[in-house]
């Protein structure tokens, strides 16, 4: 036997096999890099000198977990479908004489050899691209002073650790295959008869009603509390609902197709049909499987997008003054003291506060129902859909905020909120007060937009005073006290605002006293959402390639099983054109199945998803649905290209 | 009347590089009556796979002609060739060639389809080529669900519901059991008597016993033929084999 007979034959094989190895190869070079580029980010020491770069460093570090779990379930994924397409190939070494072992020992070496190649290749790269994508991560959280970065070696072994434990597993399956499998099998491969799938109803029903319980939620879904508890279980619906669907709903479909007569028997639907049939079955759960991921990809792009497109718009938001100071249980209700504290500061500086908000308040957690809010902790658990808040404003302090006069009865109300206040009375603690209008809504504390919550002004201090006793009376020692408001716009630079902030908060060394600055509050919002996108399109690239990844070998399986049936499609008298036509429209049903059902879901998760961006603060949904379009654009013109790439690839196997 | 004119036909495979030159017909000429039934037999690589080939416009000769009813076959439009094909011939292969993604029946209407009869006019044709042929039970079925000989005949099915000219049967009975192959002769003796003109290649002597004429091509030629005339088939049987004896020990040419 000639020395290094089986590496070389590993080597010949792998080369012989490049159509399927080469993208296996990819995928491999793909996911390790881009693992080890997030990796060596996460662990980066210059992180930590950031303020709020821990907690970046923990979302980096959760982005590397699932990377890592995806490129596994990818990666062994294709090294399954590769292993079955060789099948005959180690059916004829078993008979030609080599032995298990002998193949066992072929099969180590392939393996090494791609391993080996992968991790260097890899790893290789992504030391290249990790300096560049830490500068992309410090650009896009607006970190101005560039950190050293040097690659840990700890990446290069969690890697080495990983991969190599994927490429273990991969051998360990290949093996099994072989063990298991007599050579007669072997060699007859993957030409197992194929049975005409039956219509499984009762799937059919099962994806129906999943899917349509999913997108019920996902519709009815009215407030951001809600959509955060509802949201899994309305994504796992869908996704059970998907699986189903594609797996009976479409062969269900082609069967009344097929009932048809008239529409079946005529040529461009025929072979169509039939073939779709057979198709779907050998194609539904990878299909199913890339519109998932599709989804995916969809949504983790476009939020995390819009998140940080939007950050500013957030901040606005959730600060909606340059600087803001709510001072907790006031038992007072004087408002002089806390001016005379902060004004003298900004006078030293040289500001002018503007767009003055001045008030003081009173904040109840209700149930509503209707044009009634109930009052109780047993009226709402944390997560009811109807929980909200109230917040009393005088009128005296509402006119100072807007600006012009205004009269109010004892019984009467102004209700100011983001949202429409439908009804015409408003009753809480036994009192009822009739809507006199609906005010101009302000921007107060920044939660209050968040949730379905409104302002409501009421005549004067007494009538505050009563409400206060009558809740402090249901909630006992957890009541509700009076709460002062204090924000203002400064117009000085970003610097100075951080000057003013530190000072007033030194000045005022009492706990229950909020103090916040957007100034100061900006550089951890950019980290969080510019974090955010970074880990968004680490995933979305990993996503993508596992679309890719299937919807290639996809290809590659249809074009062999099709080949000999479009040998004899044209012997009966089907032309070129016609076979190609034909192929076509099969191929592009196959293709953009997904993607369209993709669409689909994301138009329907839309709404749900927007009112989970407004806990981000994230209100402006026009710039969501931008980013939906432009999310699914891109992705479509991606997803083209790969059909392009890959049909090429199976006209050529079935024009053999 | 000729049905089928075959003149002087001469096929030259270049292989890929250019380099060698094989030779599979090099002076090929017969002709074909209407209502025939004529058997072509040969050892391997004697060439009959390329004829057949080039009689179904699958491929194209060097030199020389075929004519299907007075047209030159040679001279059809690339776009039009398979409609011909589809009109004009049926096809009967050695491995069926059915397709496993449509039923016994969808696979029959399979040629009907694609010129784009209605669905009624299937089925008026289909039904007597199906008693016939004894299918009618497995019309329903799928190719992987019944035997070979069914599947044959099947085959045999979707190459008559085109009435076509001329029937091509490559090795029909290639890849049968000796009783599915005795009811498939029979079968293709039924038919042949009802007019069907039927072209077949075969180095089974037991098929070939069964045509009307014999033609022996070796080395690219007609080397010789045989004519049935009055004989029975198991006198046709030893003639066929007295030949090959001949031809497989080098006598002389008699055609």
């Amino acid at each position: 036997m000639p020395r290094f007979f089986y590496q070389t034959l590993a080597l010949n094989n792998l080369k012989k096999n490049s159509q399927t190895y080469r993208a296996y190869l990819l995928t491999c070079i793909g996911t390790i890099c881009m693992y080890f580029v997030l990796h060596s980010i996460s662990v980066n020491q210059a992180l930590n000198e950031i303020s709020g770069g821990a907690q970046l460093k923990i979302l980096l570090f959760f982005g590397v977990i699932v990377i890592g779990i995806f490129s596994t379930i990818f990666l062994l994924y294709t090294n399954s479908f590769l292993i079955k397409r060789r099948k005959k190939e180690f059916g004829l070494f078993n008979i030609l004489g080599m032995e298990k072992r002998h193949l066992a020992k072929v099969m180590f070496w392939e393996n090494l050899f791609t391993a080996l190649f992968g991790l260097t290749v890899g790893i290789v790269s992504g030391m290249i691209l990790s300096k560049l994508m830490f500068l992309v991560l410090l650009k896009l959280i607006a970190f101005k002073v560039p950190l050293a970065f040097e690659i840990p070696f700890s990446s290069i072994s969690t890697s080495v650790a990983l991969f190599g434990g994927i490429f273990a597993l991969s051998l360990l399956y290949n093996l099994g295959q072989i063990q298991l499998a007599k050579p007669i099998e072997l060699l007859r491969g993957e030409q197992v008869g194929e049975r005409e799938p039956r219509t499984k109803w009762l799937l059919i029903l099962l994806g129906t009603v999943t899917l349509g319980l999913g997108y019920t939620i996902a519709l009815t879904t009215e407030s951001p509390l809600q959509a955060f508890s509802r949201f899994f279980g309305a994504v796992l619906l869908v996704m059970v609902g998907t699986y189903c669907l594609f797996t009976a709903g479409s062969v269900g479909v082609l069967k009344l197709l097929r009932r048809n007569k008239n529409y079946y028997y005529q040529p461009r639907h025929f072979t169509a049909v039939s073939g779709l049939l057979f198709r779907m079955k050998q194609n539904a759960v990878g299909l199913a499987n890339i519109c998932i991921l599709s989804t995916a990809v969809l949504v983790t792009l476009s939020t995390t997008f819009a998140l940080y497109v939007g950050v500013e718009d957030q901040l606005r938001n959730r600060f909606p003054r340059s600087i803001d100071i709510v001072v907790y249980d006031v038992e007072n209700t004087d408002m002089g003291e806390l001016r005379a504290h902060v004004f003298p500061i900004l006078e030293r500086h040289a500001v002018q506060p503007q767009e003055l908000l001045d008030f003081r308040n009173l904040t109840i957690t209700v149930a509503q129902e209707g044009d009634s809010f109930l009052v109780g902790r047993e009226y709402f658990s944390d997560f009811s859909p109807n929980v909200g808040f109230l917040s009393f404003l005088t009128l005296a302090d509402y006119q100072k905020i807007v600006n012009k006069p205004l009269a109010l009865q004892e019984d009467e109300v102004i209700i100011c909120s983001d949202t429409n206040y439908p009804y015409e009375t408003l009753t809480v603690l036994e009192q009822t007060f009739t809507v006199k209008e609906q005010g101009t809504p302000f921007t107060g504390q920044g939660y209050l937009d968040s949730f379905n919550s409104y302002f409501v002004i009421v005549k004067d201090l007494e009538i505050l005073g009563e409400l206060h006793k009558a809740q402090a009376k249901v909630y006992g020692e957890n009541a509700s006290s009076f709460t002062h408001y204090l924000g203002f716009e400064l117009e000085s630079t970003p610097q100075q605002q951080l000057d003013i902030y530190k000072e007033i908060r030194a000045s005022i060394a009492n706990p229950a006293v909020d103090i916040n600055s957007r100034a100061a509050e900006r550089d951890s919002f950019y980290m969080l959402y510019g974090g955010l996108f970074f880990i968004g399109i680490f995933l979305g690239t990993l996503f993508l390639m596992g679309t890719v990844l299937i919807i290639y070998y996809k290809q590659i399986t249809e074009g062999y099983d099709d080949q000999k049936r479009f040998v004899i499609m044209q012997q009966v008298g089907m032309d070129q054109a016609e076979v190609k036509r034909t192929i076509r429209s099969q191929v592009l049903m196959v293709f953009f199945l997904p993607l369209v059902t993709a669409g689909i879901h994301v138009l329907f998760a839309f709404k749900m998803i927007s009112k989970l961006l407004g806990v981000f603060n994230l209100t402006n949904i026009a710039l969501f649905a931008w980013c939906c379009v432009g999310t699914f654009i891109v992705f479509g013109l991606f997803y083209g290209l790969v059909y392009a790439c890959t049909a090429r690839v199976y006209y050529k196997i079935v024009s053999v | 009347m000729h049905i089928l004119e075959v003149n002087n036909l001469k096929k030259v495979y270049t292989t890929r590089f250019g380099g060698n030159k094989v030779q599979a017909l090099s002076n090929v000429s017969f002709s074909v009556e209407k209502g025939e039934y004529v058997a072509i037999m040969g050892e391997s690589g004697s060439g009959k796979t390329t004829l057949l080939n080039i009689l179904a416009a699958l491929d194209k000769p060097t030199s020389g002609e075929v004519l299907l009813n007075g047209k030159n076959i040679g001279e059809i439009k690339e776009k039009e060739i398979s409609a011909f094909r589809r009109d004009n011939l049926g096809f009967v292969f050695q491995d069926f060639n059915l397709l496993d993604t449509f039923s016994i029946q969808d696979n029959i209407f399979l040629p009907l389809v694609l010129a784009g009869e209605t669905h009624l006019e299937m089925n008026k044709r289909l039904l007597p080529i199906a008693r016939q042929l004894e299918i009618t039970p497995i019309l329903g079925k799928y190719p992987y669900e019944v035997s070979g000989g069914e599947k044959q005949r099947a085959a045999v099915a979707r190459a008559l519901i085109t009435r076509p000219q001329l029937v091509l049967a490559d090795e029909p009975t290639g890849a049968l059991d000796s009783r599915a192959t005795a009811a498939l002769l029979k079968l293709f003796t039924e038919i042949n008597d009802q007019g069907q003109t039927i072209l077949m290649v075969t180095h089974s002597i037991q098929a070939a016993s069964h045509g009307k004429r014999v033609l022996f091509i070796k080395d690219g030629e007609v080397f010789h033929q045989l004519y049935r005339t009055s004989l029975s088939t198991q006198e046709m049987y030893q003639r066929i084999s007295d030949t090959l004896t001949t031809i497989a020990t080098g006598g002389e040419r008699r055609a």
